[in-house]
């Protein structure tokens, strides 16, 4: 536990920013997938630039999850720590059943929606906001 | 956890943003332990304890 009054304002500030570190981090991932396929069909990558751009749209993200990390562990008080970790157990409890049911039914030939590398970024994303939002229901 | 935060926090004529600045928490903790809805690690509760100048059970009733 670290903060109070003029640190919550800085632990707010520092969670919009990582926040928004977040979106653009995934939205050049994104972008970087994107490029990848692009070029594969149209040929103007070579194999290592498709890598060099897939390893590049990345470094986005391993920045926001070590912003992510100081968060967590300096700006957040005990209660704000539980709430973004039950947020993450949420994700990962829904997250697995729900990918091997997926699995499994597009291997037994049912149709299900084809899952694009942004769509499997966004999935656990999406189930992390929704978990937060329960958790921090909770104790409120 | 019932407690008497609510009571021992209006004596002081204490804001809850007054007491997460004393306890290091924020405001929302605070409001999480006074109604109830969270109850704090021992190091927190020491703290609380600490600042009221009281035992931890008396200001924590763990029956409720």
């Amino acid at each position: 536990m670290s903060q109070s009054g003029s640190s919550q304002t800085e632990a707010r500030v520092a969670g919009s920013a990582l926040y928004g570190t977040y979106v653009v981090s995934l939205a050049v991932s994104m972008f970087g997938n994107l490029l990848i396929r692009i070029g594969a069909e149209a040929g103007f990558l070579s194999p290592w630039g498709m890598a060099l751009v897939g390893v590049a749209a990345s470094i986005p993200l391993v920045v926001a999850a070590v912003m992510f990390w100081r968060l967590l562990r300096r700006d957040l008080d005990e209660m704000l720590q539980r709430i973004v970790l039950e947020g993450f157990a949420f994700a990962l409890i829904v997250y697995i059943p729900l990918t091997a049911l997926y699995v499994n039914l597009r291997t037994a030939g049912v149709w299900v929606p084809r899952l694009d590398p942004p769509d499997l970024l966004m999935g656990p994303a999406l189930l992390v906001a929704i978990g937060v939002a329960l958790a921090h229901r909770r104790y409120q | 956890m019932k407690n008497s935060l609510p009571q021992l926090r209006a004596e002081r004529g204490w804001s809850q943003g007054d007491l997460a600045e004393r306890l290091e928490v924020s405001r929302q903790t605070v409001n999480a332990l006074e109604r109830g809805k969270y109850d704090p690690s021992l190091p927190l509760a020491f703290k609380i304890a600490k600042l009221f100048d009281r035992s931890i059970e008396t200001i924590f009733d763990a029956n409720n």
